[in-house]
């Protein structure tokens, strides 16, 4: 195995944020101070997440290219990922400074652990070695961990960290299993070699078990239905603008590798072409009905989230069970990468104003409850405007880029010949619209209880965010052709 | 064709959102600009719709004023518009409701006026696109699009139990709106092969229809969605309580036009995309219409509050207009189209003088009216002359739709024949005949509340001095009224612009399988291998009749 230099050119998103990372943390060696002022760091942050985003935008349009002796690959599906993940990254940053600000709770390791992770995500969905992805998955996953404990104040931060990371471990050795078996089946951790064994048909059950073992690992990072315990704890305990970004970027890198994973590795087994397609549509079915299911009773918003969350990895779901077809499933991939494209807006969108009701609840040391979010759009109207914006599109209703992503599925779902599994979703989202027009509710029709705006400044950047995000829903809502277009080259990735 | 010409219809449907924008950008402030401008820009797209009737010639195209570019061309869709007569009638009548119902409201609303101004606009060109599109997911968007602002109008601006209406109204049409369009991607992937498939409407329908088999579950899932809008009795329990909670505006627009999207939505996507299943299900369709005349005449006549009993009322006229569509006659459909008019016109009126009413009073309580004629007597004048076209008093609007309407059931050959105990009776017959009772019954109902209202002994609400009409409710007022006399008198002009969609609607429905055509490229999906093919021409067969649901007692 050789080291060819110019191979790390296609992994420079995830350099660009992996060295940003380091430069932040020895930056905090020439902080002297007693109490330094660390706001460089959300800039520092914010334009490495931006440089990011341009080295993924830059490559789009180069050739697919096997990197070190195929072990990674740089096509147009992983820039896709990248940049997505990095736009998370940067609205997350700016959403981050005023809510840290305002908490004082900066310090040096946010920034820090946040590009850490954003650099595993970017190499996760490049990774075509059962190794390298779990690497990537570790520094991805151990980075959100921390991130997740990282107001240390309270228990419930501490409770969420400390169950996303057993029940994360856990995943995690599933996964390994998996690798290991597969090692066992083909004598490689290459995909393309598991790929070969599998088209071969030596080894078949052993095959069979290890892509069991290796989707469920994934599984668990996605957030489907019977793997989803962690989440409402997790998305609820750990910081706001850590939630949004961790239901953006994990689940993209997650998806992506999920997909690679199963179309790469597992295409066509002995078992028949793709007979991992029953196994998905099943966990979309149940993924589907229990995350909107149990949203419904939840009375937190962002407990309610969590379990949006949920329903929203079982149409991603659909999406990836369509993609199993012998037929071009290139739609499929294009509804996917648009899916997670406007759920990580629309969802950043929503937690960074969930960050700002938190960080007057915690001023004001109030629970989170629906009530206050009692008449928001009284006192903070573009807010609210842009709240219920989130919602509608949550709920995928048009003119917003959750209506163009539900369409993009369900219509691959219908050429994928999977009408049930169709029927099916948009049914279960009639209960989604319940639950997130009780948002709206509460935000436009309930009246303030006990009146209060939101205190402690930096409102100005928080707005920033929550605009851009609106902008980007809206955008992706009225004019769906530009995104669609990427995603449709970036769908020829698993074409064969 | 200057840029203006070609793209008036554009121009008129995103007016409104122009003047969204602008409200959108002025502070909070006191309201009163914020009305303005949303009166101005309603105003502007009425006078800027009004081109469209003057250069409008009947049967010189099949669509006016079309027009098509690119949208998204990787998902497969366009923006592309245009507007038969049908379309035209409710696209005029929805820009002509427009400014009166911004008038309307101007004392009435005094809380977030801004978002209340906005939600007028957007909702209005919502309802605009929708009568305009000509491409499916163009139309799904803005169908959909209508919901939100409406739901605000409801649960924001309504009265006391208005979050429960509203959230109702919006569930109840998302069930039936995503069914749809799943159907509409079946379609879209059954229309051609890769590469080749569309979502436009015009090609869809000169494609040809689909395989009878097929037709019935896309007819239902699109049947459902518009049923629910129109709605048809049993789906119309979300109406009373969204109209009875909604402010004013809320029910001018939802009785005056939003109503008529399920009927135009069965007339335009229903019932000609899938001909073969229409027909099948025309005379439950009829049947359906019938119950609801009757039954929401009853129902009318039951109701102590005075919103409710319009509502239900609109349910009968609905049903009118359902039964017209499922005759399957030229002078029924003519009718139903000529009714969805009327409807939006009287019932609008008469939403907009109660809307007054409660303004004045506050109460929508029937008990708590009495001898208004007496101290408010112009406003007496007014409501009983739209009184009378509701129900279709000869030389007002709603005879003659009503009037065409039975007329068509009754010589309605092609629904065929119910056999009760070994005697045939012909079904258009049976239903116009059960259909005029509720000539009768809306007669009773609506006289009934006239009475009860404006004449008798004074009450509470009368003798706390109800005002009359002020100047600027005159300007709402009357040109309902001289609508209503217009149509009374001159419906011609009305009948020879949908003349030649109507005919085409009735023709395509009542003879199928005329239009089942062999598709380039099949009917199944172009990867599959091509089947051991059946014939693709279906052979010319009288479609079987469907049962009907229920037999009539008789």
């Amino acid at each position: 195995m050789s080291f060819n230099p110019a191979d790390l050119n296609g992994v420079l998103p995830a350099l660009i944020l992996a060295g940003g990372a380091m430069l932040l943390l020895t930056s905090e060696v020439f902080l002297r101070t007693a109490d330094p002022d660390r706001r460089y760091q959300a800039w520092v942050a914010a334009a490495v997440a931006a440089a990011g985003l341009w080295a993924a935008v830059a490559q789009f349009g180069d050739p697919a290219l096997p990197l070190f002796s195929g072990a990674a690959v740089s096509d147009a599906f992983a820039r896709v990922i990248a940049a997505v993940v990095c736009a998370a990254l940067l609205l997350s940053c700016v959403v981050a400074f005023s809510y840290l600000e305002v908490l004082r709770a900066t310090r040096g390791e946010f920034y820090a652990l946040a590009l850490f992770s954003a650099s595993g995500m970017c190499l996760l969905a490049q990774a075509t070695d059962l190794i390298v992805i779990f690497i990537s998955l570790e520094v991805m996953s151990l980075s959100v961990y921390a991130l997740c404990a990282y107001l240390r104040r309270g228990k419930r931060p501490a409770e969420a960290a400390f169950k996303y990371f057993i029940l994360g471990s856990f995943a995690s050795a599933i996964f390994l299993y998996g690798a290991a078996l597969a090692f066992g089946a083909s004598g490689s951790t290459r995909l393309a070699d598991v790929a070969a064994a599998s088209r071969t048909g030596g080894a078949g059950t052993l095959l069979l078990a290890s892509a069991a073992l290796l989707a469920s690992g994934f599984a668990f990072k996605v957030a489907a239905v019977p793997f989803h315990m962690w989440v409402p704890d997790v998305y609820d305990g750990a910081p706001a603008p850590v939630t949004g970004f961790m239901a953006a970027g994990v689940k993209a890198a997650a998806f992506a590798t999920l997909v690679r994973i199963l179309v790469t590795g597992y295409g066509d087994t002995a078992a028949g072409a793709h007979g991992w397609r029953g196994v998905i549509v099943l966990l979309a079915y149940l993924t589907m009905f229990a995350g909107n299911l149990l949203a419904v009773p939840q009375r937190s918003v962002k407990r309610m989230l969590a379990y949006s969350s949920i329903a929203h990895a079982g149409y991603l779901l659909v999406a990836v069970a369509a993609m199993g077809t012998t037929a071009p499933r290139a739609d499929a991939t294009e509804a996917l990468l648009f899916y997670l494209a406007a759920y990580g807006a629309t969802v950043i969108g929503a937690f960074a104003v969930v960050a700002l009701i938190e960080r007057k609840l915690a001023l004001s040391g109030l629970g989170d409850d629906l009530s206050s979010w009692a008449g928001l759009s009284e006192r903070h109207p573009a807010l609210a405007a842009a709240m219920s914006l989130f919602m509608v599109s949550l709920a995928g209703i048009p003119p917003t880029a959750g209506f163009m992503a539900k369409l993009t599925v369900f219509r691959s779902a219908i050429e994928a010949d999977l009408v049930p599994l169709a029927v099916f979703g948009v049914i279960t989202s009639v209960a989604g619209l319940y639950y997130y027009l009780r948002v709206v509710v509460y935000v436009y029709m309930v009246p303030e209880a006990k009146p209060g705006a939101i205190e402690g400044g930096r409102l100005l950047s928080a707005g920033l965010a929550i605009a851009g995000c609106a902008l980007i829903v809206l955008w992706m809502g009225v004019q769906p052709g530009t995104f669609a277009s990427i995603a449709q080259t970036a769908a020829t990735a698993f074409v064969r | 064709m200057s840029w203006l010409e070609s793209h008036l219809l554009t121009v008129v449907i995103f007016l409104p959102v122009a003047g969204a924008v602008l409200v959108a950008l002025l502070p909070r402030g006191e309201g009163a600009q914020h009305k303005g401008i949303a009166f101005l820009f309603s105003l502007l797209t009425f006078l800027a719709s009004i081109p469209l009737w003057i250069s409008f010639h009947p049967g010189a195209a099949r669509y006016a004023f079309e027009q098509k570019s690119e949208w998204a061309p990787a998902l497969g869709f366009s923006y592309h518009v245009g507007l038969d007569g049908v379309a035209l009638l409710l696209f005029l009548l929805t820009t002509f409701l427009g400014p009166i119902v911004t008038l309307s409201s101007w004392k009435y609303i005094e809380v977030r006026v801004k978002e209340y101004s906005l939600a007028l606009l957007l909702l209005e060109t919502a309802m605009l696109g929708t009568l305009a599109s000509l491409d499916l997911v163009l139309f799904y968007v803005f169908w959909e699009a209508m919901l939100v602002p409406m739901y605000l109008l409801i649960g924001v601006w309504g009265s006391e139990r208005r979050i429960y209406a509203a959230v109702k109204f919006f569930l109840f049409t998302f069930i039936g709106s995503v069914l749809m369009l799943l159907a509409i991607f079946w379609l879209w992937s059954n229309s051609g092969p890769p590469g080749h498939r569309t979502f436009d409407y015009v090609a869809l329908i000169d494609q040809g229809a689909l395989p009878p088999a097929k037709q019935t579950w896309l007819f239902l899932a699109f049947a459902l969605a518009f049923a629910i809008k129109v709605p048809m009795w049993p789906l119309h329990t979300w109406l009373p309580d969204a109209h009875t909670e909604a402010p004013a505006a809320g029910s001018i627009i939802l009785a005056g036009v939003m109503l008529k999207m399920g009927t135009y939505g069965f007339i335009r996507y229903a019932m000609p995309l899938f001909p073969h299943a229409a027909n099948q299900f025309a005379p439950a369709i009829g049947v359906l219409g019938v119950v609801g005349i009757v039954y929401g005449s009853f129902m009318c006549m039951a109701q102590t509050d005075l919103k409710r009993l319009i509502a239900y009322s609109s349910v009968a006229h609905l049903g009118f207009v359902m039964l017209g569509l499922a005759a399957l006659t030229a002078e029924a459909a003519n009718g139903a189209v000529l009714q969805m008019v009327n409807h939006g016109i009287s019932t609008g009126g008469l939403f907009l003088l109660v809307g007054y009413l409660y303004e004045r009073t506050h109460t929508r309580e029937l008990s708590a009216y009495g001898g208004l004629a007496k101290v408010a007597p112009a406003l007496t004048a007014a409501f009983v002359v739209i009184t009378l076209s509701s129900i279709g008093l000869p030389g007002t609007n709603g005879f003659v739709g009503e009037f065409l309407v039975l007329i068509g059931t009754f010589t309605a050959k092609d629904l065929g024949t119910w056999s009760i105990r070994g005697a045939e009776f012909s079904k258009g017959m049976t239903l116009s005949v059960l259909a005029a009772t509720g000539v009768v019954l809306g007669a009773v109902y609506m006289l009934w509340m006239v009475q009860r209202v404006f004449f008798g002994p004074e009450r509470k609400a009368a003798s706390h001095g109800v005002a009359d009409l002020s100047v600027r409710e005159w300007f709402t007022v009357a040109p309902l009224i001289l609508a209503i006399v217009w149509i009374g008198f001159q419906p011609q002009p009305l009948l020879d612009a949908i003349k030649r969609p109507v005919d085409d609607f009735v023709q395509r429905v009542s003879r199928p399988e005329k239009v089942i055509s062999p598709r380039p490229g099949g009917a199944s999906s172009g990867e599959q291998p091509p089947a051991p093919d059946a014939p693709r021409i279906i052979l010319p067969q009288r479609a079987p009749m469907a049962k009907p649901p229920a037999e009539l007692d008789k």
